[in-house]
């Protein structure tokens, strides 16, 4: 029961969380996990609203936790559906265990996360705490940064999960707060559009999947060389994961019109001297910042980051190179080291970059804004690197006065 | 040079078809059961009761397949005319 | 004088396939575990069955090693905190797409009473559609006789050592099935290995009601080698446990109780706890304890099985 309403795009004001939502519903999941938290809760009542509608024919699990919510749509995906689930920091480090299986079994589930503060200290309020603390669990992680984006993003997730040569599962991460609860004009693309768009997927090799009464194991224990060629066969899926993201958001322009630039979206880089690097809503404002200070005379550029996991490496390598100095916003920190973690990983680019003055900017925490004030502060600070000046390596800037 | 990938497939999947394993269990015991067709009776029970499933049904009565019997000792046991006694490996 | 041929016990006529699992397995010798399995994968059938398996002691039975596997039947490893959730989602996809399924999860009590607990009731509540095999050997025995919550107060384990300072597990054991029952699902029952017919019409009646909701059966499973005895004994334990009321066997359809095995002159539970090493430290003052415990247990019980709506 296809209402008119999707049979043509839509142009709607809507929050991020409904985009999100609206995202899901156009692919058409089969198995749908709901369990309401702060700032998500609104993605899976949409979901709800959608299947009672009739605008979603799915099997709607109302769960008793996250941890349940992501088993059930690893099971269901395992089993061969497409599948949703939408969570936040508590909830998706409640469901770490399940998080590390579902990437272990290569299985293309796609979540979206509202970023928000994780435990730790009680906090209802944006951060990317939550990104940061699942780095490592093997999932695909791309970096939503304006209410259009996100609804793309999650079409593009499912092309990317289900492709045969990736098979596996992909968080698109927004900020909570400042996207989930904001309302934007968002272009909603018509069902006929995205139908096309995942068509593609059909005419693959099918993956393997759970058929009950077939003598086959799903989850075997890994002994020894086994083990190590499972690891090792993930390995290279999440490098493939790279190009074939590069592919789809070129596919995605030419299907929707609009493009995003990839792994990293390089504005204004090309003739830059210096660099900010970001992921998330603070891009939409630091690229205000970037804009002014090219009109003072500034050579500035700015590298949105859009993918997460894997790790941008060669595409960051080649905008960075040749640059005098690079501020890098984090809004969250890396235990540990002593700094911002995308800092951290942009650092570890030095090999490739050459010793580039690169200066750690923590801010954005806990619902604190990123004001462009703060961001012209930034841009002064690298410019005075960049000069030669002795720099201080790490600012907390929301300590700042 | 990379050695061949044991699995065909991206995820840990086992396959009875490819490869049903199997331990050799008759090797784990030091009795093993005897069965005096004189005196069974042909219920079944040592059948029902083996956790090995490995009490073959011989028409009036049943042996154990010695491959795999691990000499638990449960048929001797349960057997309601005591037909079953469990004998130490060697002897017999 | 050879003894007169009878006709094989009926049990025989509930078996709907042949023994799934392969023929050496690594259960211990009298492991009644693994009598549950091979009983269960005859009655049951191969023909649209999904087992899931989490850590344990049947898990180096269900789960492969590398691409070899145990068994013939559909498997799916699970986490011990998710066997209810996983086979949520199984059951619901299968559902969705019209495809014939059983799911089935057998896990421990560790897994069902414990750690996995949560989803467990998450998905009677929701009255998801699978079955739910709990294997009752009281503790973790896979990991070394670690005490769990249905270990009964009083017992030994590694856990919960005998000595000067301590007496074993302090507190009682959690009812689970009595717990699941009240989750008001069509079918949640008891059964032990001793009792095969009306183990084997309970697994049937899950089945049956596959399509109504969630079944549960909680399994008394001893652990020869964790609890103390020795490996022929395993049965005539079960049979003891159910004779002395530890262990009643009933069932309850959407929370009403029926017992399905009454005892008519129960045995004092003495006569139980002698038999097991992991008690052989109680005096008879602390056997006396158990076995009120055990009169207020089994008193509890009649009185809902005489409850009717």
């Amino acid at each position: 029961m296809v209402k008119k309403e999707e049979s043509m795009a839509a142009i709607k004001v809507i929050t991020g969380n409904s985009a999100a939502a609206y995202g899901a519903m156009l692919c058409r999941p089969e198995v749908v996990a709901m369990y309401p938290i702060t700032p998500q809760t609104e993605v899976v009542e949409e979901l709800s609203r959608f299947h009672a509608e009739g605008r979603l024919e799915a099997e709607m699990v109302e769960v008793e936790g996250e941890n349940s919510a992501m088993n059930i749509v690893t099971a269901a995906s395992a089993a061969g559906a497409r599948v949703f689930t939408a969570t936040s920091s508590y909830g998706l480090v409640f469901m770490y265990d399940a998080l590390l299986q579902t990437a272990g079994y290569r299985v293309p589930v796609v979540m979206v996360i509202a970023n928000r503060e994780t435990p730790g200290i009680t906090g209802v309020s944006a951060g990317q705490q939550d990104m940061i603390s699942t780095r490592d669990s093997g999932w695909i992680s791309l970096v939503a940064s304006n209410c259009q984006e996100i609804l793309d993003s999650v079409i593009m997730a499912y092309r990317l999960a289900e492709d045969s040569e990736v098979q596996l599962p992909v968080m698109v991460n927004y900020d909570g707060f400042y996207l989930s609860f904001l309302a934007e004009k968002v272009e909603i693309p018509s069902r006929e559009k995205v139908d096309a768009f995942l068509s593609p997927l059909k005419n693959q090799p099918p993956r393997p999947v759970l058929v009950p009464g077939k003598p086959a194991g799903f989850g075997t224990h890994g002994l020894l060389e086994g083990y190590i060629e499972l690891r090792y066969k993930h390995f290279a899926a999440l490098e493939r994961a790279k190009g074939k993201f590069e592919d789809i958001d070129r596919l995605f322009g030419k299907h929707f019109g609009r493009s995003y630039g990839g792994q990293v979206d390089a504005y204004r880089t090309d003739d830059a001297e210096i660099v900010l690097v970001a992921a998330g809503s603070v891009t939409g404002t630091a690229q205000r910042v970037v804009d002014l200070q090219r009109e003072k005379g500034v050579k500035i550029g700015l590298v949105r980051l859009r993918m997460f996991r894997p790790f941008p490496r060669e595409r960051l390598a080649q905008v960075l190179k040749g640059k005098k100095a690079i501020g890098v916003i984090d809004r969250s920190i890396c235990f540990g080291w002593n700094c911002g973690p995308i800092f951290m990983e942009i650092r570890a680019l030095t090999p490739e970059i050459g010793p580039i003055p690169m200066q750690s900017f923590i801010c954005g925490m806990a619902n604190m804004d990123v004001s462009t004030y703060q961001i012209d502060r930034m841009v002064e600070l690298v410019q005075s690197a960049s000069a030669g000046n002795e720099y201080q390596e790490v600012r907390w800037i929301s300590m700042e006065e | 040079m990379l050695r061949p990938f044991q699995f065909k497939e991206e995820a840990g999947w086992s396959h009875a078809d490819r490869l049903l394993l199997c331990l050799d269990t008759g090797s784990w015991r030091t009795v093993h059961p005897v069965v005096d067709n004189d005196k069974c009776s042909y219920c079944g029970f040592c059948s029902l009761y083996c956790p090995v499933q490995c009490m073959a049904n011989r028409g009036d009565h049943f042996e154990p397949n010695l491959t795999y019997c691990k000499g638990c000792g449960i048929c001797a046991r349960e057997c309601p005319r005591k037909a079953i006694v469990m004998e130490k490996e060697g002897d017999s | 004088m050879a003894t007169k041929k009878g006709k094989l016990s009926k049990v025989f006529d509930y078996f709907s396939d042949q023994d799934p699992f392969a023929p050496g397995v690594s259960c211990c010798a009298g492991c009644p575990l693994e009598l549950a399995l091979r009983f269960m994968g005859k009655v049951l059938g191969r023909k649209d069955m999904v087992i899931t398996g989490t850590p344990g002691c049947a898990n180096p039975v269900l789960t492969g090693q590398n691409v070899g596997a145990w068994h013939t039947l559909t498997s799916y490893g699970t986490l011990m905190t998710s066997a209810a959730s996983n086979a949520t989602g199984l059951s619901r996809y299968y559902r969705k797409i019209g495809q014939d399924a059983t799911v089935v999860c057998f896990n421990g009590d560790g897994c069902a009473a414990d750690i996995g607990f949560q989803n467990l009731s998450g998905a009677a509540e929701r009255n998801e559609k699978f079955i739910y095999i709990c294997y009752d050997n009281e503790g973790y025995m896979n990991t070394g006789v670690q005490r769990s919550s249905t270990t009964p107060a009083g017992a030994r384990t590694a856990t919960t050592p005998v000595g000067p300072m301590r007496r074993g597990k302090p507190t009682r054991r959690k009812n689970l099935a009595l717990l699941m029952a009240m989750h008001w699902i069509p079918y949640a029952a008891t059964a032990t290995l001793s009792h095969l017919e009306d183990f084997a019409e309970k697994l049937v009646k899950a089945k049956q009601k596959k399509e109504e909701g969630l079944s549960f059966i909680h399994i008394f499973c001893p652990c020869p080698t964790g609890w103390g005895v020795p490996s022929d004994i395993a049965i005539e334990l079960c049979r003891t446990a159910v004779r002395t009321n530890y262990f009643p066997l009933w069932e309850a359809e959407n929370g009403i109780v029926r017992i399905t095995h009454e005892v008519k002159k129960p045995r004092p539970v003495s006569e139980y706890l002698n038999l097991v090493k992991k008690f052989s430290h109680m005096t008879p003052e602390e056997q006396q304890v158990v076995q009120e415990g055990i009169d207020f247990d089994y008193a509890f019980l009649t009185h809902l099985a005489k409850f009717r709506r």
